[in-house]
């Protein structure tokens, strides 16, 4: 009779779970699911009074914003710069985040001290010294300045999050290699790159999330064509213009399908990547 | 590892973050105390006018060779951070004499927004993560992963497209006022004040709970099953068991979300930017921005990003201080 009186309880309780969950599933969703219905449809029917829930189907948002206004274009800039801060910050922060990892100073301790400051920055507090000095240069508004601001924001993280990795692939085995008589960089490029993909794609997947999300730099730091879709998107926030609402619409839902089809692919080394820090503090 | 081989492998990864923020900070502790201005100066213009052409003097900047426009450079000292922080102690001000002109303390605004939407976000943030892992954690497997893979979207999600789909979720004849008007709540979301910053906290909320979630939910794999099952034989409710075991291991998890929270939410920058455009309420990210971007004032940015700077210091100080003990027992 306990054990009946106790199973009814839980099935309450599963039910409270499975309601609970279900309204999180909804509102974790929404926003975007409903940008995505109404970036099928004309002004009238996205916004009126009262809602529509079912509206005829369109896509002149989508071929306004890829073609006339040729977004296609800042999705390639967008592209450029993902690929390039990614591969950057990799090769940079590999070798860093390895030195860290086997360096036994003290020293190694209080860059990665400095390191979490730095992490901990808001962006813009450096864009003024940033204008001063690429105007200084010359090399305001281009790809090359806004890739290496990029890299260089992104390596605190990179490199703790990369030597947290390392820690964990046994310093024998590249010290076997360096009683071998190699030295420690072909130590490294024969014994530890063969081992330290996964740590790799996890980082490198919160590289590519940061250069591709960016806001803040890329509207500041380039402009016109060198936009990436995030800054051009900007256009949309203040739009009094139906037209340029709509395709502001399209473009949210544009820039959202990569970030989806990477969650399908590589949700492990997400969820992987977000425990890490955790775990390890 | 050898100190030299360490500074070869750390070399190119120390030279960037030297370059490009190190030095930016520096730059921008100089740039605060500094003003440029163009340098301006009367010339004889001619004037085409129907009575004639007429010789006038005309404002114009001086230019160098180059034809780039020169400009005078002083030292101003806190004038800047002054004037951000409205103290205004300017004579020129002091010395008008009508209607004395109110100062206006951009930044402790901007600073208050910003705590008020760190504080109020990390509880519901911490509460509404935990119950989610805790209800995952009694659902099937297969429901587990697909779960998990929903909540990822409103974490990893561009901010900026973020922001602007929950705008047009709440913009006038949008969803949610709709679903709302049902219940018999009106409001305009974004023509208020408390609504407008009301969105922000919620967009706030809805970005980091995944974060908070799937971190907990990692936690939670680990709590020692036979302390659990010690528990039940010694006859503790279920609620004893949440409040003296799993809570307990979870501490630490807590501890470092937080902190993880307080450095991000203390950025908060494109709801802000996109669902008031500044009008009611500022962020000490957007303030600098702004100052840089509208005002176009790279020395009075300069001077909101010192005092943003000494901001985020005096928060990473628990962070600091926890990881500093941390890696120190490690060692």
């Amino acid at each position: 009779m306990v054990a009946c009186k106790v199973k009814q309880k839980s099935k309450a309780l599963q039910w409270f779970i499975y309601g609970g969950l279900t309204l999180w599933l909804v509102v974790a969703s929404l926003p975007i699911v409903w940008t995505a219905i109404i970036s099928f449809r004309q002004y009238v029917d996205a916004f009126s009074s009262p809602v529509k829930w079912v509206a005829p189907f369109t896509v002149d948002n989508y071929t306004a914003l890829w073609i006339d206004r040729a977004f296609y274009r800042n999705f390639l800039n967008t592209a450029l710069v993902t690929v390039g801060t990614v591969t950057i910050s990799l090769a940079v922060g590999c070798l860093a985040g390895y030195a860290l990892s086997r360096y036994r100073g003290s020293l190694g301790f209080w860059l990665l001290l400095v390191a979490l400051v730095f992490r901990a920055i808001p962006h813009s507090s450096l864009l003024p010294s940033f204008f001063t000095m690429f105007d200084a240069l010359g090399i305001r508004n281009t790809y090359f300045a806004l890739i290496f601001v990029l890299v260089a924001i992104n390596q605190p993280f990179t490199i703790w999050m990369l030597r947290s990795f390392f820690i964990n692939i046994p310093s024998e085995l590249d010290e076997a290699a360096l009683v071998d008589g190699c030295s420690r960089f072909q130590a490294f490029r024969k014994v530890i790159i063969p081992v330290m993909w996964p740590g790799v794609v996890t980082t490198g997947l919160f590289s590519f999330l940061l250069a591709y999300n960016d806001f803040l730099l890329s509207s500041a730091l380039t402009n016109a064509e060198k936009m990436t879709m995030p800054a051009a998107i900007a256009n949309a926030i203040g739009a009094e213009s139906e037209a340029l609402l709509m395709q502001g619409v399209a473009g949210a839902v544009s820039i959202t399908i990569p970030l989806i089809i990477l969650i399908v692919f590589f949700q492990k080394q997400i969820v992987g990547g977000l425990t890490q820090g955790a775990v390890k503090g | 590892m050898k100190t030299k081989t360490f500074f070869q492998f750390i070399g190119p990864s120390l030279a960037l973050m030297l370059m490009l923020m190190a030095a930016p900070l520096v730059l921008t502790g100089y740039l605060s105390v500094r003003n440029c201005s163009l340098q301006m100066e009367l010339v004889k213009a001619q004037e085409n006018t129907p009575f004639g052409t007429q010789e006038i003097l005309a404002h114009q900047a001086k230019l160098d060779r180059a034809g780039n426009a020169l400009q005078t450079c002083e030292f101003v000292g806190l004038d800047y951070y002054r004037k951000v922080l409205g103290l205004n102690s300017d004579n020129s001000v002091k010395s008008a004499p009508a209607q004395p002109v109110k100062p206006q303390n951009e930044f402790y605004g901007a600073l208050q927004f910003t705590l008020i939407y760190i504080f109020v976000t990390l509880p519901f943030v911490l509460g509404i993560g935990f119950l989610l892992a805790l209800g995952v954690n009694n659902v099937t497997q297969k429901l587990k992963g697909l779960f998990i893979s929903a909540s990822l979207l409103p974490f990893i999600i561009t901010p900026v497209v973020a922001a602007l789909s929950i705008k047009w979720l709440f913009r006038d004849n949008g969803l949610v006022p709709y679903l709302l008007s049902h219940v018999g709540v009106q409001v305009f979301w974004m023509a208020e004040a408390w609504s407008a910053r009301l969105l922000i906290i919620i967009y706030g909320i809805w970005h980091v709970v995944p974060f908070a979630f799937i971190v907990l939910y990692a936690g939670l794999q680990s709590v020692p099953q036979d302390s659990l099952e010690a528990a039940t034989i010694d006859g503790a409710s279920r609620w004893q068991k949440m409040r003296f075991v799993t809570v307990p291991h979870l501490m630490p998890l807590i501890v470092f979300l937080s902190l993880i929270h307080l450095m991000d939410a203390y950025r908060v920058f494109e709801p802000v930017m996109v669902l008031t455009q500044g009008a009611f309420t500022a962020s000490v990210q957007y303030l600098t921005y702004f100052i840089l971007l509208q005002e176009n004032n790279p020395f009075k940015a300069s001077a909101a990003a010192v005092l943003t700077l000494i901001g985020i210091l005096i928060l990473l100080i628990p962070l600091l201080v926890k990881t500093y003990r941390e890696q120190r027992g490690g060692m």
